[in-house]
């Protein structure tokens, strides 16, 4: 992505698909950023699952139009975004329209999931299907069970503490709305997630239930192998680069948790300061009802702190629920990307382990054995895997922070310039001579 | 402009300058406005009043403030506050000005000023001076009053009080005015020897005529009315004001955690780390921001708070009428009675009880001689009560005369001053907002760099 501002925010009209140029028609795309988005050249061997399979200098896209930190109209999730550099997407996904259903047993919320796709996987051009937060939770499971050496996108938070957040309010449901879209965007942006099986299913079926029924899931070649793999095998040497990932993660949660605690703490103090200004702009009526020539001021005055303190009350309720559910859903995220680097470490633990094994043997014969191989096939293509996977990651992680923070700066710069507005049209009104004494 | 009423019950009248013409009124209204300005611009400019102290221009100033320690009136040790005054007569007509006079007073000789103004110019809504102690804090604001930050505002509080004394066209003429800017030893003594203290009326006398008065004029029954509910929501605002101080102040602060996280945060990023670091920066600035803020709007608070005693001094002129009215009706009570009396035992006859008609019934009659001498003597008291009545209805209306010009002077001194504070009160509000908007901005151009 080129420096200035990120042009994620901003529309760029309605492109067609037929409009969009072919990635290999016309000039290269934007050159690639840093030097860590240089694919690597395990990444390119094809693995028959289409032209998504080719990784772009960038790495992949930003999670989607729908951050939480810009408007959320419909027109803008569907529309393409500037970083793809030029690739024809085939497959988009939204999550809307939340309804809620009340049963006798249970009461709960569902969403519309609107696909479109030309994808041979898919055999209509459009789907639109409802599922609820039970179902999302499956899929996750389902992506973590079968994609076991890819990072999966995290969920919202499961539960809420009931009598605290009122489950079924316009703003929870917003907020895990905008949520859950980000979850699907990111799955549909992966070249590997988005070809799961469970993925299509859960955009298509009719009935999902039946289908979780079943049981029966084709997990991939390496998915079947790496499932299979114990616990128990101590490693001995972790690669530099996945040490450093690990650290970095340690790091990264860290410091998001501090930004969490900050943030809340913000909103605490700017509520305990709105309450005041509700006790404050009033006072100055009450006055006002005394005076003669100064009764129109004062009026105005409190006027004025009136409209400032509903400012403020939409900066507070900006950030409870655009700002910290971001911050948290990172927090998850970087919780199972540890678990996923665990589980890395242990197919290279049996890979080790069974090579000094037959070291130990010590054969003559020079030819390794089989199960070994296969150890080693798997922990290539598990370290190949997550490192693309990582380099994803952290391309769209710095276009998300990206967005965010520019997010919270604007909600602010919004707060003061409506304050300024505010304070700015009383001067003439308090500066007005007045005839009457 | 009228003097102070003229009262024979005191004994030394306050020596007067002699007025050399009639304040203009224009006058007023400027020292009014350099008054505010005086404020606003503290210790630098001397600011300029006209005064009439023999048709010269006079400025004074409260330029500093000193810790000084010494022995009170128990011999015991003890740290003040010493404020230098500082008085300059403007001669030329570029306005040069000499100093004339300089001279240390502390704050209790200005409350025994201000006590004196109070006892011999009852009619006039007297200058509040700035509080004794610092009230309506907010946490971060020291309620000490040693404290640098208090002694400055006080400092400011204490010119200003000088200024409008000054500037009033009665009080500016006053002679223990006069030497208090430019006599600094044997004031205190030369103030005591007024006797003001004698002439002070006493607070239950006080009381006693506000509830019992019957016919108080009804603009200072009404005047008492807005005064005390001024009183009230003017103390309820600061009471407010300083809450929202406190709150404001914490929200800024809580943003400098920011600044340090954001930097330990850059540290583990590469493309990231550059934003993220001088973002940081920025909720530094931002945190740090709020102190300057803060302090500005304490003068603010200053500004309502002056007018918050100055309801108090409202007050006091609408007591001392009610005094000054109760007296008159008890006069008059009095009066009616005696006459009743004499008129009972002219004609004989007793149409009121008195205790003298009772023991004349159970122990004789008293004899037309010892008649003939109370009647004269009530006669005496009769006249002289008439006299009095005659002179406190004078007085009364003289004083109801007087206090309602003050008033009305007070009314539109209040309306400017209240208005200006307003104002900047919006001004500083506005400035707020532009910072943060910079800020912010700054932040967000930083971020857009991540």
């Amino acid at each position: 992505m080129a420096g200035g501002p990120p042009k994620a925010l901003q529309s760029t009209g309605p492109y067609s698909l037929r409009d969009m140029p072919h990635p290999l028609a016309g000039s290269s795309s934007e050159e690639a950023v840093g030097g860590d988005s240089t694919p690597s050249p395990d990444l390119l061997m094809a693995r028959s699952f289409g032209d998504k399979d080719l990784i772009l200098p960038n790495g992949g896209t930003p999670a989607g139009t729908s951050s939480p930190a810009s408007s959320s109209s419909l027109l803008n999730r569907l529309q393409l975004d500037d970083d793809i550099d030029g690739e024809t997407r085939d497959l988009f996904v939204t999550v809307d329209d939340p309804k809620k259903h009340v049963c006798t047993m249970e009461t709960y919320i569902t969403y519309r999931i609107t696909t479109k796709s030309t994808r041979a996987e898919f055999d209509l051009p459009e789907y639109s299907v409802r599922r609820r937060y039970q179902d999302f939770d499956w899929l996750r499971s389902k992506l973590e069970e079968s994609q076991p050496t890819h990072l999966i996108p995290p969920l919202p938070e499961k539960f809420v503490v009931k009598g605290v957040v009122d489950r079924f309010s316009e703003e929870f449901v917003e907020t895990r709305r905008k949520a859950l879209d980000k979850f699907l965007k990111r799955i549909t942006d992966h070249p590997v997630l988005s070809f799961n099986e469970h993925f299509n299913v859960f955009l298509t079926a009719k009935d999902l239930n039946a289908y979780k029924k079943q049981g029966m899931a084709l997990l991939t070649r390496v998915g079947e192998s790496v499932k299979h793999v114990t616990g128990g095998y101590k490693l001995r040497s972790r690669p530099l680069e996945f040490a450093a990932i690990g650290e970095y993660l340690d790091t990264f949660a860290l410091k998001l948790g501090t930004i969490d605690r900050i943030a809340q703490r913000i909103i605490k103090e700017e509520i305990e300061y709105l309450v005041e200004l509700r006790e404050y702009g009033p006072v100055y009526s009450t006055w006002s009802a005394l005076e003669g020539e100064l009764a129109e001021p004062l009026e105005g005055v409190s006027a004025c702190i009136g409209n400032c303190s509903t400012a403020l009350e939409e900066l507070t309720d900006d950030m409870t629920e655009d700002f910290l559910p971001v911050l948290r859903e990172y927090i998850l995220y970087s919780d199972s990307m540890k678990s996923v680097l665990k589980k890395r470490d242990q197919v290279q633990a049996e890979y080790e382990a069974k090579l000094e094994a037959v070291a130990l043997r010590k054969e003559d014969r020079p030819k390794v054995p089989a199960d070994v191989e296969k150890c080693q096939d798997r922990m290539e293509c598990f370290n190949a895997d997550l490192k693309a996977d990582m380099e994803r990651w952290q391309n769209n992680k710095r276009q998300d922070f990206r967005q965010l923070l520019m997010g919270l700066a604007d909600k602010n710069i919004q707060y003061y310039e409506k304050c300024l507005m505010a304070w700015e049209s009383i001067i003439p009104l308090l500066q007005e001579k007045q005839e009457t004494k | 402009m009228e003097q102070a009423p003229p009262d024979p019950e005191k004994q030394l009248k306050p020596a007067t300058l002699e007025p050399l013409g009639r304040p203009d009124p224009g006058l007023e209204a400027v020292a009014g406005e350099e008054a505010e300005r005086a404020r606003e611009e503290g210790s630098e400019a001397d600011t300029m009043t006209d005064n009439n102290f023999g048709l010269k221009k006079i400025e004074i100033s409260v330029s500093e403030a000193e810790k000084r320690t010494g022995r009170n009136a128990m011999n015991m040790q003890e740290t003040y506050t010493a404020y230098l005054i500082e008085t300059r007569s403007v001669e030329h007509a570029d306005g040069q000005s000499v100093l004339t006079d300089s001279l240390w007073r502390r704050y209790s000789e200005f409350e025994l000023l201000r006590n004196y103004l109070l006892v011999y110019y009852p009619h006039i809504v007297v200058p509040p001076l700035p509080e004794k102690r610092a009230e309506f804090v907010w946490h971060k604001l020291s309620a000490d009053n040693m404290d640098p930050d208090f002694v400055e505002r006080r400092r400011i509080g204490l010119e200003n009080f000088l200024l409008r004394v000054a500037s009033h066209p009665i009080l500016c003429r006053d002679k223990i005015f006069y030497l208090f800017l430019t006599q600094e030893g044997n004031w205190k003594e030369t103030v005591n020897e007024t006797g003001f203290q004698l002439k002070a009326d006493s607070r239950l006398k006080a009381l006693n005529a506000t509830f019992r008065v019957k016919n108080p004029d009804k603009r200072f029954t009404e005047l008492k009315h807005y005064s005390d509910e001024l009183q009230s929501v003017i103390s309820h605002l600061l009471r407010v004001r300083a809450r929202v101080a406190d709150r404001l102040y914490g929200v800024y602060k809580v943003h400098g955690n920011y600044g340090r996280v954001f930097s330990e945060w850059s540290a583990i990023e590469k493309e990231m780390g550059d934003g993220l670091q001088s973002a940081g920066h920025h909720m530094d600035v931002y945190a740090s921001s709020i102190d300057d803020i803060l302090e500005d709007e304490e003068h603010y608070a200053d500004q309502l708070k002056e007018y918050l005693f100055y309801a108090e001094a409202l007050r006091a002129v609408c007591r001392k009428h009610e005094l000054m009215q109760y007296d008159l009706e008890m006069a008059a009570q009095d009066l009616a009675s005696k006459k009743q009396q004499c008129e009972e035992l002219a004609t004989g006859t007793v149409r009121t009880f008195s205790l003298k008609g009772m023991t004349t019934k159970l122990f004789g009659q008293e004899t037309p001689e010892q008649r003939e001498a109370r009647i004269k003597v009530l006669e005496e008291q009769i006249n002289e009560g008439e006299q009095q009545l005659k002179s406190k209805n004078l007085e009364g209306r003289e004083f109801v005369k007087n206090a309602w010009t003050d008033i009305e002077r007070f009314k539109e001194q209040k309306n400017r001053d209240l208005k200006e504070a307003l104002i900047s009160y919006a001004v500083m509000q506005i400035s707020m907002c532009k910072k943060g908007i910079q800020v912010w901005t700054n932040a967000k151009e930083c971020f857009s760099k991540m």
